[in-house]
C-alpha cells in the first residue's frame, strides 16, 4: 500500500508536470478570445474559425487565400485560422457565438442559415454600399439565385464564393454489364435500377444519418420534376407544409428505394458510407456534386484506376440542383478598424480570381456566371467539364430538399427516416410528421 | 482464506455455475476490447470481408495513419490539461470546504451543507441549457477553462462528502496542538490536516480525474475546435474522416482506451478504494 | 474551542460556494423559471407563456410519451437487472473462488474506459457489414438472423441497451468490497449453526450489504438518468424516437434554439429524478441520513 502511494504521488507529480508544460504550450492559441483580435503593432489580426480544414475538399483552397491574403496585405492585415473540423460543428458553434452576441469577424453561412440566424441577432454588416462602389463585385450579384442567397430586403449582406450544381455519378463498368446508358425519364431510370438488381448489382447508395444527403438529393430531384407544385415547393425557402402530393409520391418512392435498392447498410448509415459503398463499386450509383471528382482518383479511398470508370450525369427530367451556396458575412465588431479588414476578407475570398483558384485547384463549382471555366480546370477535372457542359442544357433547377427547412427539421428528417425506411411508417404520416415540426418551428 | 464450505453435490454445482458466470463476466467484458485491437491490424479489405478473421500479418501502419488523420495527441494532451487542472482546483477547493464543515462550528453550517448537497439529487444533464448559457454569456464558450470550471463543479457533491468525512475522522487534538504551536488557521490546515486527510484527497483526485477525464455531453456542448475538445470526443467527431480507413479508425479507438486500461491496471486497488469511498454515504 | 476564524471560514467556503451558484444554483432557478417562457433564438422570443410548454409536452408532443416511457423502461432495467447482474457476480466472488481477483478487475475494465469509446466499440461489433455480431452468424451459417441491429425498429432498443447493461463492474466492486470488510466471525458462527452457503448468503450476507445495495441502485439510476454519450454515438435516438431518452431530447430541443422547451425537459428530469431517488431510499430503508 505504502508503495502504491509512492507511485501514485509519483504519477501525479508527472502529470501535473506534463499538465504544465501542455499549458504553457497549448493555451495561448486556445485562450485568444474568438470575437476579436489582438493588435499587435499597427497589424489587424482576423482569427477565423472555419471547418475548411483537414480532409475538407476546400481546405488547400483556403490554405492558399489565406497565404496570399497574408502577403498582399502584409503588415496591415493578417488572417489566423482556427480549426474546427466538421462544417455541422462550425454552424453550432456559430449559433452558440450569435445567442451570445459575439462573432468572428468573417463566417462563412453555408447550408445552415446562419446569415438569418445572425440577421436575426442584428450582428450583420451592411454590404451594400461596399460592393456597389465596385463594378467587379457588384456584377457579380445580376442574378436571381445569388440574391436569394446572399440578399435579404434588397441590402446585400454576404458575398459567395462557391456553386452547388449537383447530378451524380455511376459506375461505367456495371452500367456497361447490363448495356445501360443514364436515364433521361424516371420510368427509364428506375428501369435502369431493376435490370441492374436483376444482374446482382445494388443500385444505389443511400443514407440516413447526417441529414441523408445521397438520399434526399434523388427524393428532392422527384419532387422538383414532378411539375409546377413540386418545383415551387423546392424553392420555397423554410416551406412549412409536406403534406403536398408531389413530396408524398417522391417519400413514398424514397420508401421502395430503401427496401430494394440499397444496401444493407444504407440505413443508419451517413454520407461516408454510402460514398464508400460506390468507391468500392458495390452499387452503381450515387448522387453527389462535382466536389466528388478528386475523389475517384484519390488511391486512399479508392482502387487505382477508378476515376475511369466514372460517369456523370443529371437528373432525368433535365433537372440539376443549382443554388450558391450562402457566403461569408462581415459581423458587426467594436473596433471598426476590424471590420474594415473583414470586409477586405470577404471581398478577396469570394473574387473572381479566387473562385478561379478554387476551381482549378479542386474542381469547385465557381458561385458567380461570369467566372469562366478555364482550360486547366478542365484537364485537371475531365468529368467536371463533361459535368457542367451537361448542366447548361438543363432546364429544371432548385435549392436541396433539406437546404430550405426550418432549423432543427433536419435531424428529425434524418431521425426518422429508418422509420419510414423499414415501414413504419406510411408516407402520408412521415410527411405530417415533416409538416407537424416546420409549423411548430416556423420562421416568420 | 480457506473455504468455510463442505462440499455436497449441490454445492458442486453451484461451483460450476459459479465458474461459467464468472468465465461469462469476464468474456463479456474482454471479447469487444480484444475484437477492435485485432481489427486495428487487419487491412481494410480483411475487415470488410469477415469481421472475425485474424489479422494475416502484424502492421502498425493503422497507427501511423489515425494519428495522420486525427489529430488525437492533441485531444490527449487537451484531455491531460483539463482533468489534471480540473483535479488540483476540485480537491483543494473543496478540502477547504470540507475541512471547515467537519471541524467549525459557524452558523448555518447545517443549512448550507444541505443547500450544497442538494447538488447530488440533480441530473446535470437537465441544467444543459443555461450552463451553456451562462458559460457563452461569460464569453467562455469554447475554451478549456470551461470545462474545467464545469468539471470542477460537477465533481463537488462527491468531493465534498468524501473530504468532509476524511476530515471528520481525524482526531481534534491534532488540529488543537497546531494551534497551542501557534499556528495560525491556514497553517494549520495545510501542515496539519491536510497531510492527515491523505487517503481522503486521493480518493476525490482519482474520482475527480477519472469523471473529467471521461465526460462526453459538456464537452460537446460547450467545445467546437480542435484545440479544446477532449479524448472522448475525438473518435465521434473523426468518424466521418475515418469511414474510408477502418484500420484507422479501429486503431483510434486502442489509442483512446488503452492508456486508461493501463492506468487503471496499476492502480486498480487505489481506484477501487476510492470507488468505495465515494459511495459510502457521509 | 472557539476563536474568531469567521474570515477565514468565510474564504475557506467561498469557493465551493461560488461555484455551486455559478453551475447549480443559477442553472436550476433558470431550468425552472424559463420552462415558463417561450424562449428561443429564431425568431428571437422570451415571452412569458404560463405552463404552455408543459401542456404542449404533455398532451400535444407525440414524440414526449414515447421518449418519456424510453427513460422509464430503461431506469428500470438499469436498476433492477444490471444490478442483480453486478451483484451476483459480487456474491461469486467474495467466496475467493480461485481467479477472483483477475475477475474483479477485467470485469471492471469497460467502467473505466470512456463511455463514447464503449460506444464506439459497440457500433462496430453491431455494423451490419463487418461488425461482429453478424460475421458471428454467418461463420455458424445463421445468416438469416443478421440484421442491421442498430438501426432497425425490432433490434435497436434491446441492441443498444445491451451496450451498457452488461457491464456491472461498479456494483460488483462496491458490493464485492462490503461483503469483504463482513466480519468472518458472522459467517463462523452461522456455519456451527449448520447453515447452508446459500442460506448464509441469503439470511446474513444479504442484509450486510443491503445498503450498499441501494446505493449501487442509486448510482445505477443516477446514471440511466444522465444516460447521452451511448445514444448519442451509437443509434442517435433512432430510429424515430426508439431510443431516444429525456437527456437526448434535451440536447436535440437545445440544438433547435428551442431554450423554454428544453428546460420545460429539463424540469421533466429533475423530477423524474426526485421521486425515483425519493423511492429507492424508501425501498431501501435509507431514509436516516449519516
Amino acid at each position: 500500500m505504502k508503495m502504491m502511494k509512492r507511485w501514485l504521488s509519483c504519477a501525479l507529480a508527472l502529470v501535473m508536470l506534463l499538465g504544465l508544460v501542455g499549458c504553457g504550450g497549448g493555451t495561448d492559441e486556445g485562450a485568444a478570445s474568438d470575437s476579436g483580435s489582438e493588435s499587435t503593432g499597427d497589424e489587424i489580426v482576423i482569427n477565423y474559425p472555419t471547418f475548411q480544414v483537414g480532409t475538407n475538399t476546400a481546405a488547400p483552397v483556403v490554405a492558399e487565400l489565406v497565404n496570399r491574403f497574408n502577403e498582399e496585405y502584409a503588415g496591415q492585415y493578417r488572417i489566423e485560422i482556427e480549426e474546427v473540423p466538421g462544417d455541422a460543428n462550425y454552424a453550432e458553434r456559430i449559433q452558440v457565438q450569435i445567442s451570445s452576441g459575439q462573432l468572428p469577424p468573417v463566417v462563412y453561412g453555408g447550408g445552415y442559415a446562419l446569415l438569418d440566424l445572425a440577421l436575426e441577432a442584428d450582428l450583420v454588416v451592411d454590404l451594400t454600399d461596399v460592393v456597389n462602389a465596385d463594378p467587379e463585385w457588384a456584377a457579380m450579384y445580376d442574378n436571381d439565385a445569388w440574391q436569394a442567397a446572399n440578399c435579404r430586403d434588397g441590402k446585400i449582406y454576404a458575398s459567395s464564393s462557391e456553386g452547388q450544381l449537383i447530378g451524380y455519378f455511376y459506375n461505367k463498368e456495371l452500367f456497361d454489364q447490363v448495356g445501360i446508358q443514364p436515364a433521361t425519364t424516371w420510368e427509364e431510370f428506375f428501369d435502369n435500377c431493376d435490370k441492374l438488381l436483376a444482374a446482382g448489382i445494388t443500385p444505389l447508395a443511400m443514407d440516413t444519418a447526417d441529414g441523408a444527403w445521397v438520399s434526399m438529393l434523388l427524393m428532392g430531384a422527384m419532387v422538383a420534376t414532378s411539375g409546377d407544385e413540386g418545383l415551387e415547393f423546392m424553392n420555397t425557402k423554410y416551406p412549412t407544409d409536406y403534406n403536398i402530393e408531389p413530396v408524398v409520391n417522391a417519400v413514398a418512392e424514397m420508401q421502395k428505394w430503401y427496401q430494394n435498392y440499397t444496401t444493407l447498410d444504407a440505413v443508419g448509415g451517413a454520407y461516408e458510407n454510402a460514398a464508400n459503398n460506390f468507391f468500392s463499386g458495390n452499387v452503381a450509383m450515387i448522387c453527389n456534386g462535382p466536389w466528388m471528382i478528386g475523389d475517384f482518383s484519390d488511391t486512399s479511398k479508392t482502387p487505382e484506376g477508378f476515376d475511369q470508370n466514372v460517369g456523370v450525369a443529371t437528373y432525368p427530367g433535365g433537372f440539376v440542383y443549382d443554388a450558391p451556396i450562402e457566403g461569408m458575412f462581415v459581423t458587426k465588431q467594436d473596433d471598426p478598424a476590424l471590420e474594415e479588414a473583414a470586409i477586405a476578407m470577404v471581398k478577396f475570398f469570394t473574387s473572381p480570381e479566387a473562385q478561379t483558384l478554387a476551381l482549378e485547384m479542386q474542381g469547385m463549382v465557381p458561385a458567380a456566371a461570369s467566372v469562366e471555366i478555364t482550360d486547366t480546370a478542365t484537364t485537371n477535372f475531365p468529368l467536371l467539364g463533361e459535368f457542367l457542359n451537361m448542366a447548361s442544357e438543363c432546364t429544371v433547377r432548385s435549392n436541396t430538399f433539406t437546404g430550405n427547412m426550418v432549423p432543427g427539421l433536419q435531424d428529425l428528417f434524418s431521425a426518422e427516416l429508418p422509420n419510414l425506411a423499414n415501414g413504419t411508417y406510411t408516407p402520408e404520416q412521415f410527411c405530417q410528421i415533416l409538416t407537424d415540426f416546420a409549423t411548430e418551428n416556423a420562421v416568420a | 482464506m480457506l473455504t468455510h464450505y463442505k462440499r455436497t453435490p449441490t454445492q458442486k454445482v453451484a461451483r460450476g455455475f459459479s465458474y461459467l458466470f464468472m468465465a461469462l463476466c469476464v468474456c463479456v467484458a474482454l471479447f469487444p476490447i480484444i475484437w477492435v485491437v485485432l481489427s486495428s491490424f487487419k487491412t481494410n479489405s480483411e475487415i470488410f470481408s469477415n469481421g472475425l478473421s485474424l489479422p494475416s500479418h502484424f502492421s502498425f501502419d493503422g497507427y501511423v495513419q489515425a494519428l495522420e488523420i486525427a489529430p488525437i495527441l492533441k485531444f490527449f494532451a487537451n484531455s491531460l490539461i483539463i482533468a489534471t487542472i480540473t483535479t488540483i482546483l476540485n480537491v483543494f477547493c473543496l478540502a477547504m470546504a470540507g475541512y471547515v464543515f467537519a471541524k467549525k462550528r459557524f452558523r448555518f453550517k447545517n443549512t448550507i451543507y444541505a443547500i450544497l448537497s442538494l447538488s447530488m439529487v440533480i441530473p446535470t444533464t437537465a441544467l444543459m441549457s443555461p450552463v451553456y448559457n451562462i458559460i457563452t454569456k461569460l464569453g467562455l464558450y469554447d475554451t478549456k477553462f470551461a470545462l474545467i470550471l464545469v468539471y470542477t463543479a460537477l465533481n463537488m457533491p462527491i468531493s465534498l462528502m468524501v473530504l468532509r468525512s476524511a476530515f471528520a475522522s481525524i482526531p481534534t487534538e491534532l488540529e488543537e496542538a497546531a494551534y497551542i504551536d501557534g499556528a495560525g488557521f491556514f497553517r494549520t490546515f495545510i501542515q496539519v490536516m491536510m497531510p492527515c486527510a491523505k487517503g481522503g484527497l486521493a480518493s476525490a483526485a482519482v474520482l475527480t480525474f477519472l469523471e473529467s477525464w471521461n465526460e462526453f455531453t459538456f464537452a460537446l456542448l460547450l467545445t467546437s475546435s480542435t484545440d479544446n475538445r477532449t479524448l472522448p470526443l475525438s473518435l465521434s467527431y473523426f468518424t466521418s474522416q475515418f469511414s474510408f480507413n477502418y484500420t484507422a479508425m479501429f486503431a483510434a479507438i486502442t489509442i483512446a482506451v488503452l492508456p486508461s486500461i493501463i492506468v487503471f491496471a496499476i492502480f486498480q486497488e487505489q481506484v477501487n478504494a476510492s470507488l468505495t469511498a465515494g459511495s459510502v454515504k457521509g | 474551542m472557539k476563536q474568531k476564524n469567521g474570515g477565514w471560514i468565510a474564504l475557506f467556503l467561498a469557493p465551493a460556494c461560488i461555484l455551486f451558484i455559478l453551475i447549480f444554483a443559477i442553472p436550476l432557478v433558470m431550468v425552472f423559471v424559463t420552462s415558463l417562457f417561450d424562449y428561443r433564438l429564431l425568431p428571437r422570443t422570451f415571452t412569458f407563456v404560463g405552463f404552455s410548454n408543459f401542456i404542449q409536452l404533455f398532451t400535444e408532443d407525440n414524440r414526449f410519451w414515447p421518449i418519456f416511457g424510453n427513460t422509464v423502461k430503461w431506469l428500470f432495467i438499469h436498476c433492477i437487472f444490471h444490478v442483480t447482474l453486478g451483484t451476483l457476480l459480487a456474491f461469486i466472488l467474495y467466496k475467493k473462488p480461485r481467479g477472483w481477483k483477475f475477475v474483479r478487475v477485467t470485469y471492471m475494465i469497460p467502467n473505466i474506459i470512456s463511455q463514447s469509446a464503449i460506444a464506439m466499440i459497440f457500433l462496430n461489433l453491431y455494423n451490419a457489414q463487418y461488425g461482429a455480431v453478424n460475421s458471428f452468424l454467418k461463420l455458424i451459417g445463421l445468416e438469416s438472423l443478421q440484421h442491421n441491429w442498430l438501426f432497425e425498429t425490432a433490434t435497436a432498443f434491446p441492441s443498444v441497451t445491451l451496450t451498457w447493461f452488461l457491464f456491472a463492474g461498479y456494483t460488483t466492486t462496491l458490493v464485492l468490497a462490503q461483503l469483504l470488510s463482513t466480519d468472518e466471525s458472522l459467517i463462523e458462527a452461522a456455519e456451527i449453526d449448520g447453515a447452508t452457503s446459500f442460506q448464509i448468503d441469503r439470511l446474513v450476507m444479504f442484509p450486510v450489504v443491503k445498503k450498499m445495495i441501494g446505493t449501487t441502485v442509486i448510482m445505477a439510476a443516477t446514471y440511466m438518468l444522465q444516460l447521452f454519450s451511448m445514444l448519442y454515438i451509437t443509434t442517435g435516438g433512432g430510429p424515430g424516437t426508439d431510443t431516444t431518452n429525456l437527456p437526448l431530447y434535451l440536447y436535440t430541443t437545445v440544438k433547435a434554439n428551442n431554450y423554454g422547451y428544453a428546460n420545460t425537459i429539463g424540469v421533466v428530469i429533475i423530477l423524474l429524478g426526485f421521486v425515483t431517488m425519493t423511492l429507492i431510499r424508501k425501498i431501501f430503508g435509507m431514509n436516516k441520513e449519516d
